[in-house]
Formats: C-alpha cells, sequence, structure tokens
C-alpha cells in the first residue's frame, strides 16, 4: 500500500535521511523510534507529502506521492500532529468536521454521512460532549484528542501519528491507541507510529523502524529490534529489555547512561557481599560513579544475581536455593583478594549464607581489607541463624569494621576512602 | 447557527440602506430624510414626478458630492476589513492588519513622491496604488524560498520594508517642506476628494477582489490547524497564501490610494465581526466587508458632520474609536482567549 523507496533527505545541506527504504501493507501497524534528531518526524512530512524526497520515491497504492495532488494524496493519508494551535475561536465539532474536507467540493454542504462519520469518530475518542465548546478554552489533552477525531473523520487507509500522546493523561493515552490499534485491526487501518515512548511503541506496533542518524538501524518484530546491544548503539544507555510478566509485552528500562570500560577501572575495586536484592541498588550506584565492582556469593536467579549478570561483573555463584559450598567460600575470597574494599550489605542470614558473613570477618582479620558494613536493618531482625550471625556480626565490628545505616553514607565513605 | 449567521446578514444589509439615507441626509445643508428619499427615488424609472418641485442644488449635493463619497466611504471600509480578515486568517494572527505587509508605507511613498514629482489629481492615487503594490512583491520577494513562502518571514520582511519606505518618505518630506501638509492629510487619511470616477477606480479591485477571498473560505478556515495540516486536509497552501496575498494587497493599495492610510478598520472589525457571527470564514467574510463598510461611513458621516463646515481626516475618528478598543482586546486577550 505504502512503500518508501530509498528515500534520502537534507535540509540546507545537511543530511537528514538516508537510504530509507520499507513498505507499509494494508493492516500493519509500524512504529518508527529513535533519539530526537534520528528523522522521524521528517519521515512522516516526507510520507505526508509536506516535502518531496531529494532521492528515491514514496509511492501510495502504486503512484507517486508527488504525481497526487494534495486533495487526493488526503484521501489516503491522514496525520495527528505533535501540537496543534489554534488562535480562533471554532466549536470542536467544525475542527472536526474539517476531517471531511477532502470529500466535499468548494460550496459543497457536508451531507448527513459526513455529520454521522464526525459523530463516530467524536464518540470513539471521547469529545463529543465538548463538541459546542470552543477549541480556544479546552486543555491541550483535549485538543489532542480533537485532532485525532479530525484525523479519524477523515477515514483514510493510512493513518500517521506523530507522538500524539504526549500531551495525555495516561489513561486517556492507552485508551486513544487502544482505539487506533482496534481500528488496525477490525478496518485494516495502516498505521505509522512515531514515539520516543519505547514501551508504548513495543506493546502496539507489530513491527518497528530504529532510526539512528537519518539511517534505520534496526527493522522487524518488536523483539529484534528492541534488543539491549541495540538500545545501547542507538541511544549509548544501558537498559533491560524484559517481557512483562502480566501483558507479556516487551518493555524496557534504562538503567544507566553507558559509561566507557576505561572510566570504569579508575577509581578502586569493591566487592559486594550480598544477596536477596540487597546490593543490587549499591552496585548500580557504584557502577555509574565509575568503580570496578565483583559480588559474592549468590544465587543464580537471585535478584543480585540478575543485577550482577545486566552489569556483566565479576560473580561467585551457587546453585538456586542452595546453601554456599565451600568451593564458592573459596572463590569469594578469591574474589576478594583483588578487592580494595568489602561492602556487607543489608542482606539477612540463616545458615545457608553463613559463610558470606564469615568471609567479611576473614578480610577484615587476616588480610586487614577495608570492610563497610550496610547496617539498614539491625541484625538483631535479620538473623535467621539463632545467634550465630548477631555473634560473628559483633567480632566483624570489634575487628575494625564500620558500620553505616544510610546508602548515601556508604557511598561518600567508599569515595572519602578512594580520594 | 447557520440561520442566525443568516439573519445577521440580513440585518447588515438593511443597516446598510437606512446609513446610506441618514448619510446622505446629514452635513453642512441638512436634508430631510424624507425629501432625499424622494430626490433618490426620482432617479429611479417611474418614479420620475417625486423629483418635481425640488431645487437642483440639492441634486447636485446629493448626487455629485454626498452619494460617490458615501459608496466610496462603504467601499474602502468593506475593502479594509476584508483585507484584514484576509491577513488574519493567512497569518493565524489576530493581530493582523492589511498593513503588515508594508503596504502603507509603500504607499506613503508613493503618494509624496507623487505629490513632489507630478502633481495631480492622479498621480497621486496612481502614484500610491503602484508604490503599494510594488512594496507587496517586495515583501512576497524575499519571504520566497524554494517554492514556499515562510510566513513568519513574510511579517518581517513587511516591517523591514515598511520602515525602509517610512524613512524614505520622512526624507522627501524634511527635503520638501512646502508640500509637507498636504502629505500629512492625505496620510491621515480622508474621502474630501471623493468623487465617481474615484469610486469606479476602485470598484473593479474591491468588487471583484471580495468575492474572490470568499472563494477560499473554507481554505482559511482549515488553514487555521497550521500550513501542513491544512496540507494533509488537501488544501494547496502554498496556492491559496500567494492569492491571498495578492488580492488583499490590491484591494489594500486601490483602497489607499483613494482614501488615504486609514487605520483600525483591518484590524478591529474582524474581531467584532468574529463576535458577532464566529470563525468560520465562509460567514465571517461577507459580514465583516458589511460591518467595515457601515463602520467607516458612519466614520465618515461624524468627520464631515461633528464640527461642519470643517472636515476632520477619517483617519482621526476611527482610530479614536479603534485605539481604545484595540487595547480592550489586548487586555481581554491576557486572560484568556478573545474574541
Amino acid at each position: 500500500m505504502l512503500e518508501v523507496k530509498e528515500v534520502s533527505f537534507s535540509l540546507n545541506g545537511k543530511k537528514i535521511l538516508q537510504d530509507i527504504d520499507f513498505t507499509l501493507s494494508s493492516g500493519d501497524f509500524l512504529g518508527i523510534v529513535g533519539p530526537n534528531g534520528a528523522g522521524k518526524t521528517t519521515l512522516l512530512r516526507l510520507i505526508s507529502g509536506v516535502v518531496y524526497p531529494e532521492r528515491g520515491k514514496i509511492l501510495i497504492e502504486g503512484k507517486n506521492i508527488e504525481s497526487l495532488n494534495y486533495r487526493r494524496l488526503a484521501l489516503k493519508i491522514a496525520m495527528v500532529p505533535q501540537n496543534t494551535f489554534i488562535n480562533f475561536p471554532f466549536t470542536v465539532f467544525d475542527v472536526v468536521l474539517m476531517g471531511r474536507t477532502p470529500y466535499l467540493g468548494r460550496f459543497e454542504r457536508e451531507t448527513e454521512r459526513d455529520l454521522s462519520k464526525v459523530k463516530e469518530c467524536m464518540d470513539l475518542t471521547g469529545v463529543w460532549h465538548l463538541r459546542e465548546r470552543r477549541v480556544t478554552e479546552i486543555s491541550g489533552g483535549e485538543l489532542q484528542r480533537v485532532i485525532i477525531a479530525q484525523a479519524l473523520a477523515q477515514d483514510t487507509p493510512v493513518l500517521l501519528l506523530d507522538e500524539p500522546t504526549s500531551h495525555l493523561d495516561i489513561n486517556h493515552e492507552l485508551e486513544i491507541i487502544s482505539i487506533i490499534s482496534r481500528l488496525n485491526e477490525e478496518k485494516g487501518k495502516a498505521v505509522i507510529l512515531v514515539s520516543h515512548d519505547l514501551n508504548l511503541a513495543a506493546r502496539y506496533c507489530r513491527k518497528l523502524i530504529l532510526l539512528k542518524e537519518g539511517r534505520i538501524f534496526a527493522e522487524g518484530e518488536v523483539e529484534k529490534v528492541l534488543t539491549p546491544e541495540n538500545i545501547r548503539s542507538v541511544y549509548h544507555l544501558n537498559a533491560l529489555v524484559r517481557k512483562h510478566p502480566v501483558t507479556g509485552f516487551i518493555y524496557t528500562v534504562p538503567v544507566s547512561v553507558q559509561t566507557e570500560e576505561e572510566s570504569r577501572k579508575k577509581r578502586g575495586k569493591v566487592h559486594l557481599i550480598g544477596g536477596g536484592g540487597s546490593a543490587s541498588k549499591i552496585m548500580k550506584a557504584l557502577i555509574d560513579r565509575g568503580y570496578e565492582v565483583s559480588i559474592g556469593v549468590v544465587n543464580i536467579f537471585d535478584a543480585d544475581f540478575e543485577t550482577a549478570q545486566f552489569f556483566k561483573v565479576p560473580c561467585v555463584v551457587e546453585a538456586p536455593f542452595s546453601p554456599i559450598t565451600s568451593e564458592s567460600y573459596r572463590k569469594n575470597m578469591d574474589l576478594i583478594g583483588k578487592s580494595q574494599m568489602v561492602v556487607l550489605c543489608n542482606v539477612p542470614f540463616g545458615s545457608g549464607n553463613l559463610l558470606n558473613l564469615k568471609v567479611a570477618l576473614w578480610a577484615v582479620r587476616e588480610r586487614g581489607i577495608k570492610v563497610i558494613v550496610h547496617d539498614g536493618t539491625p541484625i538483631d531482625k535479620r538473623d535467621y541463624t539463632g545467634g550465630e550471625a548477631r555473634r560473628m556480626f559483633s567480632s566483624l565490628l570489634r575487628e575494625g569494621a564500620v558500620v553505616v545505616e544510610k546508602e548515601d553514607e556508604l557511598l561518600f565513605m567508599i569515595k572519602e576512602y578512594f580520594s | 447557527m447557520l440561520r442566525r449567521q443568516l439573519t445577521i446578514l440580513g440585518f447588515l444589509i438593511i443597516a446598510i440602506l437606512i446609513s446610506i439615507g441618514v448619510s446622505l441626509s446629514v452635513g453642512t445643508v441638512p436634508i430631510p430624510l424624507f425629501r432625499t428619499l424622494k430626490i433618490v427615488l426620482s432617479r429611479v424609472p417611474y418614479f420620475q414626478g417625486f423629483g418635481s418641485g425640488i431645487p437642483d442644488k440639492y441634486f447636485t449635493i446629493l448626487f455629485n458630492l454626498r452619494l460617490p463619497r458615501i459608496l466610496l466611504a462603504l467601499l474602502v471600509g468593506a475593502g479594509l476589513a476584508t483585507a484584514g480578515v484576509d491577513m488574519q486568517g493567512l497569518f493565524r494572527n489576530p493581530m493582523a492588519s492589511p498593513y503588515v505587509v508594508g503596504v502603507s508605507s509603500g504607499s506613503s511613498f508613493g503618494a509624496a513622491l507623487a505629490m513632489l514629482i507630478f502633481p495631480g489629481i492622479f498621480s497621486v492615487p496612481a502614484g500610491a496604488f503602484v508604490f503599494g503594490v510594488i512594496t507587496t512583491f517586495l515583501v512576497y520577494r524575499i519571504s520566497f524560498k524554494r517554492g514556499k513562502v515562510a510566513t513568519e518571514t513574510l511579517l518581517l520582511a513587511g516591517i523591514a520594508v515598511g520602515f525602509f519606505f517610512s524613512a524614505i518618505t520622512s526624507l522627501l518630506m524634511y527635503t520638501a517642506a512646502s508640500d509637507i501638509h498636504r502629505l500629512v492629510f492625505w496620510i491621515m487619511g480622508g474621502f474630501w476628494n471623493s468623487s465617481w470616477l474615484r469610486l469606479l477606480a476602485i470598484v473593479p479591485f474591491v468588487g471583484f477582489g471580495i468575492p474572490a477571498i470568499c472563494y477560499f473560505a473554507r481554505d482559511l478556515n482549515i488553514m487555521q490547524l497550521g500550513e501542513e495540516s491544512a496540507i494533509h486536509l488537501g488544501v494547496e497552501v502554498e496556492q491559496v497564501k500567494k492569492i491571498l496575498l495578492i488580492f488583499a494587497s490590491l484591494i489594500t493599495a486601490s483602497c489607499v490610494s483613494v482614501s488615504g492610510i486609514i487605520g483600525f478598520v483591518g484590524l478591529i472589525i474582524p474581531h467584532i465581526t468574529r463576535l458577532l457571527v464566529g470563525p468560520d470564514h465562509r460567514v465571517l467574510i461577507p459580514a465583516t466587508a458589511l460591518v467595515g463598510g457601515i463602520f467607516l461611513l458612519w466614520c465618515d458621516t461624524l468627520a464631515r458632520t461633528v464640527i461642519a463646515p470643517v472636515e476632520l481626516p477619517v483617519g482621526i475618528i476611527t482610530a479614536c474609536f479603534g485605539a481604545p478598543f484595540f487595547i480592550y482586546l489586548l487586555i481581554k486577550s491576557k486572560r484568556g482567549s478573545y474574541a
């Protein structure tokens, strides 16, 4: 239906888009994502015929859009822009009715069919109750829904959306995109959604195009495009990519801005003793600040294990739900031996991980390594060994381990130690 | 809604007829309304009898002095107001006026040049018209890039070219001190030089221009969404902009050439009319033309009667009404949307 063939475009000598090539069929729901300035909006302006490509061509139903006049194009493609400002007090109804313009002759009055189409679209986007209001008096979100109703009233096979939900509350955002999604599924309306919101795009689009500096960096199924590797190369960002356990949609969580391997090694080596997620936040904070981090002993599938995997830090692991073996204990000692500091995280102790407490004692007593204890929860409340952990904890303090209660204190102390 | 709008249009047409009648009968030589009616009717076939017994001087006053003047004021008011609503729609800016693209400064320069080089009854309007059009063309060329007119550039170029012509006009006035008062009078605007000939000179521009602008009313409505959105709805934006700019400028230049720089009609009348009939240009444009005509006719009637036999420049009257109203709009627009 829509073919974009090797399109390039530049503005004032600067190349905005290069070799863009894709097709859109009836029933497709395509997302175009990418950072600011990647050329997303320009691509929409090309497809909607506002500007023509410098090289390549764009075909709609086999016809070059440059050969169509704006009215014929308006029967094929509707567009919802990012922002609309209207200075004069038209009624909401009149503005939606403008969507029917391509169907009307210059002096022709709107027919019953036009009016019922307008009513239908206003009902869909929930603005029918605003019909008598002036567009100059409604909120930005309401206006955006009015403009979406207008684009739906245009009743075109292709619908382009440029950040259509940037002014909407989250409930309206889901509502509007669901409506468009339904029109796409039931009536085969082809949709192109430009968005900076990766999760929104991942949730509704069946295919994605990831733009980087005016070129297609990746395209295809959502899972294939939104990989941590692609996100890292395009956004310079470390992100978690997961399937949501409830909805089953792919979602991404930006975790940290990418730091160079070099800077990570500059500020000193810290070994974390964690488990049960007690070390994850500290791990991220230390990595963000450029420390080299290792961790042990944690069980596979433990939250701290996942974090360590994500940041690719050295990690001593134990089988899921198993007590620490002497082998892991030794490996942990090896890692501690290579570090300049040990942080004992706020982890509950049971018989299975008592060796993690013991190793801290070993570090301070036998190796004289600086040990900081993050004592967020009093030891009494996280001792499930019947007093054994508390006794070891006390001797740890006697040997000179430092106790802090808050995380920012901890980070400050580490900084002081290494400077 | 439409019915209400048509009713208002009907009222406006009746108001015009009444205004003409009243304005014909008032003046330095008052003529009773009834006698005025009889004189006018006597020119209509089968009613010649009504004119018998009325002195010839009344015929002269009505047909050679007042009627052309009244019709000229009507046409100029309608023309300027329509050009104003056109420019406001084109620029999507309720503060635009027919003079935003520098027509007034260009025309003043043309008038000043004509007064100094070829003084004469026809050279001044001709000079004003020619330079008004030249200014618009210049401003248009400056903002034309890659097949498109950048609307913001158009505004700025209008201001810049306008200042340039104003400066040259000041220079001309400064060097030719003896003719200053004539130019000052001309700039203030007025209808004291009205004649059937002047009326005929602007009829083609205003008479053709207003319907031509009406023809693009729906496009103007849609362009209020923004130029790109209008393209997405099938409006040939660049073409429409060009045509609307040409007609507004021709109307403005022709009006200015016969009556000088009459301010505020093109700015406030569209606002008042928008309050009356709403922003839909399909009704707004004809209604604005009618309201503009009535407004300027009454301003001119005041101008020639308020301290008769001395006449005030009509530009002073329109500004006296226009400026306070405009300030009122500005204050109101700070609190929310207006008109």
